[in-house]
């Protein structure tokens, strides 16, 4: 609006002192003021609405699941807890992880979240796509390491794998990084 | 539209149903009464006003940030020793409301009748002080009134809040929120996390139930205030016997038992030995209370 | 640019008017303290909209955390008090400001009376300034309970214990506030509707009333 109000000056001939009426003048503190309620009012307002994105990201720790010699080359599912601080609300929520050993022996670990949509997907559940991971929603695929073949646009998401004295640990949940 | 963009025509709306045509704008009030003495909304007067504005804003923030808004501990409808107060502005009517004449069968004089004289009073303001004049030293029954309502308002306000804090001192209680304040400032400094109410703190088992003492316990005059389940009665700071290890040995509770502690009476040893127990139940009783420790 | 998207809009809604007659109407000067300063008392009026405002957003960033329910309220509250950075700041200037509009308020209140501004042909303003009067209240003793903490919960049993010794009614309104039997959960969700929709848009609506007035009719001359 203060924009508006001082229109009547913008036709000032080139070189002329540049001159401010009184109502131009009181436009623009009127300006600055209504900027500082706004402010006063408004930044911690949105600061406090901002706060979790300003979160650091915390480190998720490592969870103990099952012993190693449990995993063979076929991937099994495992249900394991993890302790989950939502604002006020804690809980244990269980997740589930397919793991298995890869051709050199090395474990790994994929969430069975569907990259498509979101659904679970599941190891060499329907016949049509043998040892692969299949989604029942849309009929997406994926490989054992979580390459995804059809209908969804990534690969299924790895879990951080540690083994320690004869234990698997998973840690955070990431982008696959075995098949590109 | 059927202008092109460099139509200076302006456009008119006739006959639309969808636009109206702005031409009963409302009518600007005539302030010929005293010429020369007005001025625009925009940006004259509105600039006082939010002159006026910044400094509210200020005032507000430095409260704010001097004094955070209280927060008590959760509800908990047992609580026996919490001494209840509105918002400072209904306090009027709460003082009000411990007066015989608007209590007990006539309650509805204090809920309703008064109440609804002043609210209703004050509504109908308009129409109960219809005359021409306005300064109000000219209109002395209505300035009267309301000076009247006014000052017995703030006298039940003020006595209100005398009572209540004279009430804290008398029963030495301090108000939740500030209590439950100075524990998170406490727990700010020592570095722990805060702490956080909405936690159910974990009730210790009793240790050795099967203990003969137990059964001292239930026929010791303890039992009257820290409970047959050693629970104490949190809403009236009786603290729990579940844990007691943790904070005295078996000298200390005896010393309590016989000289008391706190907000507990001395003399309860004697009491106990009174209810028929002996020297030597009592000195089990303490070696049994010293072994009630929270388990880790 | 701003100026070519403006001129594009007026051309097709003719929005000058509007906001020129909110901009030039004329005001007279006896209400500003720029010239007199006793007319600050002329002041609270717009605090009391200033702070409303105030309170209106405040209110809206604290439903972000907020949770009305009786296990959860205190927790949330807790949490976006102590943790959430800034979180004292915005419920402090919600608790504070419900108590300033109510000064404000009064005041505001005060000053009409005693100026004899509600004299006719104003008689309808102050009859509706005495509604948001009410409803300030209302909005003060709902959003009392929110946090479900002791003051909270008890200070709600004594209100609705006013309530409920109305003859006749008093148990039915009792039994509407309460939603139930107890002052518990069902109290809670309904005070926390009254106290976010119903009230507000009641206020809302009442403000707009109060302003419309005082523009058709003018503020009152001096005295």
């Amino acid at each position: 609006m203060s924009e508006n109000t001082s229109h009547s000056h913008s036709e000032r001939k080139p070189g002329a002192k540049r001159e401010m009426s009184r109502r131009q003048f009181l436009a623009y503190t009127l300006g600055g003021t209504t900027g500082f309620l706004a402010a006063g009012v408004i930044v911690p307002m949105v600061r406090f609405a901002v706060d979790p994105v300003l979160q650091p990201k915390s480190a998720s720790d490592w969870v103990k699941v099952v012993e190693e010699s449990k995993i063979t080359a076929e991937p099994k599912s495992f249900k394991f807890q993890v302790h989950q601080v939502d604002g006020w609300y804690e809980s244990d929520p269980e997740l589930e992880a397919w793991i298995a050993k890869d051709s050199s022996g090395k474990i790994f670990a994929l969430n069975p979240t569907c990259k498509h949509l979101g659904c679970t997907v599941n190891w060499n559940n329907n016949p049509s796509y043998k040892d692969q991971y299949f989604c029942p929603c849309h009929g997406a695929h994926y490989t054992k390491e979580g390459k995804n073949l059809a209908v969804a646009p990534a690969p299924l998401d790895e879990y951080d794998v540690k083994i320690e004295n004869g234990f698997v640990y998973l840690g955070e949940l990431h982008a696959n990084s075995i098949v590109k | 539209m059927a202008h092109g963009p460099k139509s200076n025509e302006k456009i008119v709306y006739v006959g639309d149903s969808r636009v109206i045509k702005r031409s009963n704008k409302p009518v600007a009030y005539d302030y010929a009464a005293y010429p020369g003495k007005s001025e625009v909304f925009i940006p004259n007067f509105l600039l006082k006003e939010w002159m006026v504005a910044v400094v509210a804003l200020v005032g507000v923030l430095v409260l704010v940030m001097s004094d955070p808004a209280p927060l008590g501990y959760p509800a908990d409808p047992t609580n026996t020793s919490f001494i209840p107060m509105p918002d400072w502005y209904f306090l009027f009517m709460y003082q009000l409301l411990k007066y015989p004449y608007a209590s007990d069968q006539y309650v509805v004089i204090g809920t309703l009748v008064f109440p609804g004289l002043l609210f209703g009073g004050l509504l109908l303001a308009p129409f109960l002080d219809t005359g021409k004049e306005r300064r109000f030293y000219r209109r002395p029954i209505a300035s009267a009134l309301m000076f009247l309502s006014l000052i017995s308002v703030i006298y039940l306000t003020v006595f209100s809040w005398h009572h209540y804090t004279k009430e804290l001192e008398a029963t030495g209680t301090i108000p939740e929120h500030i209590k439950a304040e100075e524990e998170r400032q406490a727990a700010k400094k020592s570095g722990q996390p805060a702490p956080s109410a909405g936690k159910t703190t974990q009730v210790a088992a009793i240790v050795d139930e099967s203990d003969p003492a137990a059964q001292i316990y239930q026929k010791s005059t303890c039992v009257s205030c820290h409970g047959a389940d050693l629970k104490g009665q949190a809403a009236a700071k009786i603290p729990a016997l579940r844990g007691v290890g943790d904070k005295h040995d078996k000298a200390g509770l005896l010393a309590i038992m016989k000289n008391g502690v706190g907000s507990m009476p001395p003399g309860q040893y004697d009491a106990s030995k009174a209810q028929g127990l002996s020297d030597a139940d009592l000195d089990k009783l303490a070696d049994w209370l010293a072994k009630q420790k929270k388990a880790q | 640019m701003m100026k070519g998207v403006y001129n594009w809009i007026d051309e097709r809604l003719d929005i000058t008017p509007m906001w020129r007659d909110v901009a030039d109407h004329e005001v007279p000067e006896h209400v500003n303290p720029a010239h007199h300063f006793s007319a600050f008392v002329y002041c609270f009026g717009g605090l009391t909209f200033f702070i409303t405002l105030i309170q209106i957003l405040s209110g809206m960033f604290l439903t972000m955390y907020y949770v009305p329910d009786i296990i959860n309220a205190y927790k949330s509250v807790d949490y976006l008090q102590h943790k959430v950075a800034f979180g004292v700041i915005v419920r402090g200037m919600h608790h504070w400001g419900a108590s300033l509009v109510i000064v404000m308020m009064f005041l505001h209140t005060l000053r009409v009376f005693f100026t004899g501004s509600y004299k006719a042909p104003r008689e309808m303003n102050w009859v509706v300034g005495m509604l948001i009067f009410f409803v300030m209240l209302g909005l003060g003793f709902t959003g009392y309970l929110l946090p479900w903490d002791n003051k909270a919960y008890f200070a709600t049993q004594v209100g609705i214990k006013i309530a409920a010794s109305v003859p006749y009614l008093g148990g039915y309104i009792q039994t509407f506030l309460q939603g139930g039997d107890i002052v518990g959960a069902q109290t809670l969700t309904r005070f926390f509707a009254l106290h976010v929709f119903f009230l507000p848009a009641v206020l809302l609506a009442l403000l707009g009333g109060h302003f419309y007035m005082i523009r058709k009719q003018g503020i009152a001359g001096p005295l």
